[in-house]
């Protein structure tokens, strides 16, 4: 484990070091994705200049919901962003046998050698919304309700991780399957908004086949309510668990598959 | 245009992957459009109906199908990768040699995406309103309206394109520009609900000419007077966003520096 650590931090320096190197990428990069957020917010904040609630909800407790979306989505986008590249071409391209060639699981090898810092935008707005309407909507603060609240994140950021491990994986045998990641990824925009504005096929799909609702609306619901914690956050860490095993499976079975590609 | 037609027909999973995409964004939208509706209590919301509303959305997601240019991309990773100076070499005009590529597979897109999509709309509205409401005058009409649009986006987009010259993150670069592209053309939200001031703005602008024009069209919410003025508003875009283009390409050409061979 230590050496995980180790071998780790070695990568993740090299990458800062790239940033530093090229500036104006990092600042397009954070810039673009804090624009992204901006553009996001404005439409919200468009529909609720017509109307005084949402489907029962406060235009902050909607801000509230969509802010604590994005730092699940953020901190995946962070630490996993070479998935999408798995998918994509590195597997088509034949690049993957280096990872195999290497003495740490491939895996986390994969992992270690992106860390994204374009998510920063995602992080920062998320971060800013929710702090900037907690004063606003009648958050449920307890000691116990913030502990469980931000013990959830990793386990709601690590939901994104399975479904890119897992379409990603897809690649072992397809050979690109980053149209795959594309299609099951998008679905997290169902996870900005309350599922309760949903037909029950959705709200069924989106929780429990492929569970974006646990990386934004239940547990931002039990902040805002108190209600359900065995569901919303229980839900949630379980959800995580189960996809991520489901995800890793597919993941070990594609590997024992796979074969090279390329030239 | 052949060798479009080729590329999408091979890269076909991909398109259908971005196709589906589109899809369920448009599905989240409608539910949380019908949420809106349920909310403001009154069937009408600033002059758009639900069955406008969902029309609005999927119309807006076609058209961006058929004007969608990936030639930011393609200019950008040759400027990075330094081939660009393959094509500087040859004999053929650089952008066209784009363009027709693109037409062809745009043109595919039609009959295999927009088709069924457009009679799947027409269906859901013939049920939802209780008569046919399509229009082939309005249709014939669209079409125009989204070919100006495809050559607007086309520019729009090479101009993004030859922005590698400055900056190496492309992935970046293209989120700024979809979401800029999203907002300021109405597909996000329809132009119809900003504010006065800034809906007058912006139908001026190149943006609303890429998506929310043609839709409008399609949509009968132009008269005949309006659709012909817009129209003419699209084309004068073209030609200033074509004379953009050109300038830009000639100051950038002079700043190109080839990383390794």
């Amino acid at each position: 484990m230590r050496r995980f650590f180790k071998i780790y931090r070695i990568l993740v320096a090299q990458n800062l070091k790239r940033i530093i190197e090229y500036k104006a990428d990092f600042l397009t990069g954070a810039v673009s994705f804090l624009i992204d957020q901006a553009v996001g917010i404005a439409f919200i904040f468009i529909i609720f200049s017509q109307i005084p609630q949402l489907a029962g909800f406060t235009f902050e407790q909607i801000v509230f919901i969509y802010g604590f979306s994005q730092i699940p989505k953020g901190l995946d986008h962070l630490l996993t962003d070479n998935l999408w590249c798995v998918g994509y071409f590195i597997v088509k391209k034949g690049d993957f046998d280096k990872y195999l060639t290497r003495p740490i699981n491939p895996l986390f090898h994969v992992i270690a050698e992106t860390f994204q810092v374009d998510a920063i935008g995602e992080l920062i707005v998320g971060i800013v919304l929710m702090v900037y309407v907690s004063g606003s909507v009648n958050l449920y603060i307890t000691p116990l309700s913030v502990i469980l609240f931000i013990l959830v994140i990793p386990f709601a950021a690590m939901i994104y991780t399975a479904v890119k491990i897992a379409a990603g994986a897809l690649a072992f045998w397809i050979k690109s399957s980053g149209f795959i990641i594309q299609m099951v990824y998008g679905m997290n925009e169902f996870a900005k908004y309350p599922t309760t504005i949903y037909s029950s096929f959705v709200r069924i799909l989106v929780t429990y086949i492929i569970p974006f609702a646990f990386t934004g609306y239940y547990p931002s619901i039990y902040l805002l309510t108190g209600q359900n914690p065995l569901f919303n956050i229980g839900g949630t860490v379980l959800m995580s668990v189960i996809v991520m095993s489901i995800a890793l499976l597919i993941w070990h079975k594609g590997l024992s598959a796979y074969e090279s590609a390329g030239s | 245009m052949k060798a479009g037609v080729q590329t999408l027909i091979a890269y076909r999973m991909n398109f259908f992957g971005f196709a589906i995409g589109g899809l369920i964004y448009c599905f989240v939208m409608y539910y949380l459009w019908k949420a809106v509706f349920g909310s403001s209590g009154s069937d009408n919301f600033m002059g758009f109906s639900m069955v406008d509303m969902t029309l609005y959305l999927f119309l807006s997601n076609i058209t961006s199908q058929l004007t969608f240019s990936s030639v930011c991309d393609d200019v950008g990773e040759e400027i990075k990768y330094g081939t660009i100076v393959m094509r500087l070499i040859k004999p053929v005009n650089t952008d066209m040699s784009y363009l027709a590529n693109e037409m062809g597979g745009n043109g595919m897109k039609f009959i295999i995406s927009t088709m069924p999509m457009i009679i799947g709309i027409e269906i859901y509205r013939f049920f939802a309103v209780g008569q046919v409401m399509f229009h082939i005058g309005s249709f014939a009409l669209y079409l125009v309206s989204v070919i100006l649009a495809y050559l607007i986006s086309f520019r729009v987009n090479l101009c993004f394109g030859f922005m590698a010259f400055y900056v190496k993150n492309l992935w970046g670069m293209n989120i700024l520009k979809n979401s800029i592209i999203n907002f300021l053309s109405g597909m996000l939200i329809p132009l119809a609900f900003m504010p006065d001031f800034l809906r007058k703005t912006l139908e001026y602008m190149p943006f609303s000419s890429m998506n929310y024009t043609p839709v409008m069209i399609y949509m009968g919410k132009y008269s005949i007077y309006e659709t012909v003025f817009r129209l003419l508003v699209q084309a004068v875009w073209a030609v200033i966003i074509y004379a953009l283009s050109k300038i830009i390409w000639l100051g950038a050409i002079k700043r190109l520096s080839v990383q390794g061979g």
